[in-house]
């Protein structure tokens, strides 16, 4: 893996490198390039199967991180690109032309992130939810909560208790220390 | 166009499947999901305590915390809420956030995933006590560990004087935190609150912390001085008893919040100014009732009481015995851990509420109770625990044998203190240490060497002295020897030369009466010119005149009777509180000193 990691760095500028595992190995690589270098691990250096995509919304950074994880048949041992996007405009070279499964890849985060695969066949489509019109459900800033609020209605007659509320009322009844509790018991 | 027998046979070749095992499986309820899977939840609701946690962090708010009737084990407690997590499982995703918070450990997501009822109301469940199949289950989510943690199982470290540095002077040592420090502890916190219980005062110790957190220290002195108008003194000196109970601390290894550290933070950013506190607080103007009531002394229970009477309007007037006002915790605790400008801060704030303060006057002798009761509509009494108890040992009555109140009060007073090259202290409580430590001082100043040995009938690990305390006073160089009792002062021509001891085995009896039973064959003698007694305190009642004491009642040890208003038992005018009915702790004295002005504003508005 260090081999691949060193002809990898002889072409592209690698950030984050994480040996995970003997047979696993992780990679940074800039947008511009990610997609080459996909190209290159896969015409060149027998990564000829791609395992999954996946992506990651980190909201504190304003970043999308892409994962492109491949396998090496004959090796047996993996290697994850990761690609980082401006989460304001999260646009991604599309790796289509590759796999055909990574149409299928995009489509999901197209659906589920909000990211554009410019030519991506069929991006549009709807993929696990029909007529979504809401922020894309597994960004960070998707209140999961309040969408399920206005969208079911509740569910039994459910009710909570604040632990220092409640061990006020059954170890110091009638004992308020502050004016909000004097109010309360009032 | 060319000719190719595969393209033929091919479709042929699908019919030898026909006979073969299908790779997909038949019955998906009995697959066995991942070991990591995500599924359905299980909680160790004996080792869970209703912190709320799970239910905080909960985007869905799948989660209630509900009572939990009829499990053995569960009931609301100190450190337990008595409440257990609910799970509505039409809300929840599965994602573990609940787990990977959970302070206690005792969550977790099994590998069961298949649940079918025909009611939808039935997957609202409580993990732990409604019956389920899959807590057998062993596989499944459990916090991961190793660095992935939603908050630091390490305190934040509070700087202190070196030993070399401290050991021969009065000044503070603890630094405090500065700013960054303080809100990087204040992160620490879950917010769940079963501490507020505990405390003795009921502080509202999560919304304070959070007052750090936001650096808004006006609101967090508002919610100190609704519960405890003593924070730069408690929180330096409280016994934090919360700190024991956080949940955040509930595993081996983790340290809970410095709870105390934050509130003196709080406290410590405000100037002394009362002008700046009454602003602050909003007590600028507070409209005067007619109605005047007595207090005996200034320590945490009178000043409290005091405080809270002054904000409801009364008249008060606290009378001392002693020239300057904080009772214990400016005349037992020595300035190093509670230096004087401290408690001027809180008490003069105190004080300009209108609370009008008469010093060296000694109820009982100066102007008597009966007088006071005649002349005010209550009084409340906060006298404390000033006398030493002896031993009573061979030897103890001998001149160079001191009680340890005596001695922490002269250093204040600055009453000659004796100061021997050898010293042996008997105790092994707060009070020991803070005369073991102050001696060390004092041999410091006089010598340049510390020589002061004190040893106690607990063994190491039952000294009622907090760790911390044993832990600093060995840095200064004092000696702790624990688990040997005294059995004489030993006096050799006339003068003190050493305490002998054995080696104490037990302590209590099979009763639970205090009976120490020794080894006489582990005999040991610690050399000393002066040996001090500090095994306790015991309260001085003279104050109460013979007629008083025949209309009230004494309950074990002496101790006066109250009822749940902290009033006396057969003297309706008179309230008690303080060390004299808990025991030696400030911040019992302070919530004390709180219900006993509510009670006394309950019983003078009665008949209104």
């Amino acid at each position: 893996m260090k081999e691949l990691i060193e002809k990898l760095s002889s072409k592209y500028e690698l950030q984050e490198v994480v040996y995970q595992r003997d047979n696993l190995v992780f990679a940074a690589i800039s947008k511009e390039n990610a997609i080459e270098a996909v190209t290159y691990l896969r015409d060149y250096e027998g990564y000829t199967h791609l395992v999954m995509m996946s992506c990651v919304d980190w909201i504190e950074d304003g970043k999308y991180q892409l994962l492109y994880l491949l396998h090496n048949p004959k090796l047996k041992n993996d290697i994850g690109i990761k690609v980082y996007i401006d989460r304001e405009n999260p646009e991604m070279v599309s790796a289509h032309h590759l796999w055909k499964s990574v149409w299928t890849y995009q489509r999901e985060m197209h659906e589920s992130f909000g990211i554009v695969f410019p030519g991506s066949p069929r991006l549009e489509e709807n993929f696990v939810v029909e007529g979504w019109d809401e922020t894309p459900f597994m960004r960070r800033d998707f209140d999961t909560h309040e969408y399920a609020e206005k969208t079911y209605f509740p569910r039994g007659n459910r009710k909570t208790n604040d632990p220092a509320e409640y061990m006020r009322k059954k170890l110091y009844p009638n004992q308020p220390v502050t004016a909000k509790q004097r109010k309360d018991d009032k | 166009m060319s000719f190719n027998l595969k393209d033929i046979l091919t479709p042929f070749t699908a019919w030898s499947r026909v006979v073969k095992e299908p790779v997909t499986i038949k019955d998906p309820f009995t697959r066995e999901a991942a070991p990591r899977y995500r599924g359905f939840h299980d909680n160790d609701v004996q080792l869970c305590i209703g912190c709320g946690s799970c239910e905080a962090i909960c985007e869905n708010q799948a989660i209630d915390l509900v009572p939990i009737e009829g499990v053995e084990g569960i009931e609301t407690k100190s450190g337990d809420s008595g409440l257990r997590p609910s799970i509505d499982y039409g809300r929840c995703c599965w994602c573990a956030l609940c787990v990977d918070i959970c302070t206690t450990d005792s969550l977790r997501l099994t590998n069961a995933y298949t649940w079918v009822d025909t009611d939808p109301d039935n997957f609202i469940f409580t993990p732990g006590v409604t019956p389920k199949d899959w807590y057998e289950k062993e596989e499944g989510w459990r916090k991961p560990g190793h660095g992935y943690e939603f908050y630091s199982h390490e305190r934040v470290h509070m700087e202190e004087l070196h030993a070399d540095e401290r050991k021969d002077s009065f000044i503070e040592f603890v630094k405090g935190y500065s700013a960054e420090q303080a809100k990087k502890e204040a992160d620490r916190c879950v917010a769940c609150g079963i501490c507020t219980a505990t405390c003795p005062a009921h502080m509202g110790i999560p919304e304070y912390i959070k007052a750090v957190r936001d650096d808004d220290m006006e609101h967090g002195m508002k919610i100190l001085y609704e519960t405890n108008p003593l924070p730069e003194i408690c929180g330096r000196i409280c016994t934090h008893k919360c700190e024991d109970v956080c949940s955040v601390g509930f595993k081996n290894g983790s340290d809970p919040l410095s709870i105390r550290w934050l509130k003196r933070y709080i406290a410590d950013q405000i100037p002394a100014d009362v002008d700046k506190y009454k602003d602050m607080l909003g007590t600028g103007e507070i409209a005067k009732n007619d109605k005047k009531v007595a207090i005996i002394g200034s320590g945490p229970a009178g000043l409290s009481a005091a405080h809270y009477l002054a904000l409801l309007g009364y008249n008060c007037t606290i009378f001392e015995k002693l020239p300057q006002a904080g009772g214990m915790m400016r005349y037992g605790i020595p300035s190093y851990r509670l230096p004087y400008d401290q408690i001027d801060k809180d008490v003069d704030y105190i004080l300009s509420l209108g609370v009008d303060i008469k010093y060296n006057v000694n109820v009982g002798t100066d102007i008597t109770l009966e007088q006071l009761s005649k002349d005010f509509d209550a009084v409340y009494a906060g006298t404390g625990l000033h006398l030493g108890r002896s031993t009573r040992i061979p030897g103890s009555e001998h001149e160079n044998v001191y009680q340890s109140v005596d001695l922490l009060r002269n250093i204040v007073t600055g009453a000659p203190v004796p100061v021997e090259k050898k010293v042996v202290v008997i105790g092994g409580g707060n009070v020991a240490m803070d005369i073991t430590r102050s001696m060390a001082r004092l041999q410091m100043e006089k010598f340049g060497e510390v020589n002061v040995i004190a040893t106690s009938l607990e063994d190491e690990e039952h000294m009622p002295a907090d760790r911390e305390e044993v832990v600093e006073a060995r840095e200064e160089g004092c000696t702790i020897i624990p688990g040997y009792g005294p059995q004489e002062v030993v006096i050799t021509d006339g003068k003190v030369t050493g305490l002998r001891v054995w080696k104490c085995l037990s302590i209590f009896d099979e009763t639970g009466a205090f009976n120490p039973k020794f080894d006489e064959a582990d005999e040991r003698i610690f050399e000393g010119d002066m040996v001090i007694e500090s095994i306790g305190q015991g309260m001085d009642l003279s104050y109460l005149s013979e007629e008083i004491k025949s209309k009230i009642e004494f309950g074990p040890r002496g101790r006066i009777l109250v009822n749940e208003d902290w009033q006396a038992k057969g003297l309706p005018w008179l309230f008690i509180g303080g060390d004299i009915i808990e025991g030696p702790d400030v911040i019992h004295g302070i919530a004390n000193g709180h219900r006993g002005a509510q009670s006394i504003d309950k019983f003078l508005n009665e008949g209104r």
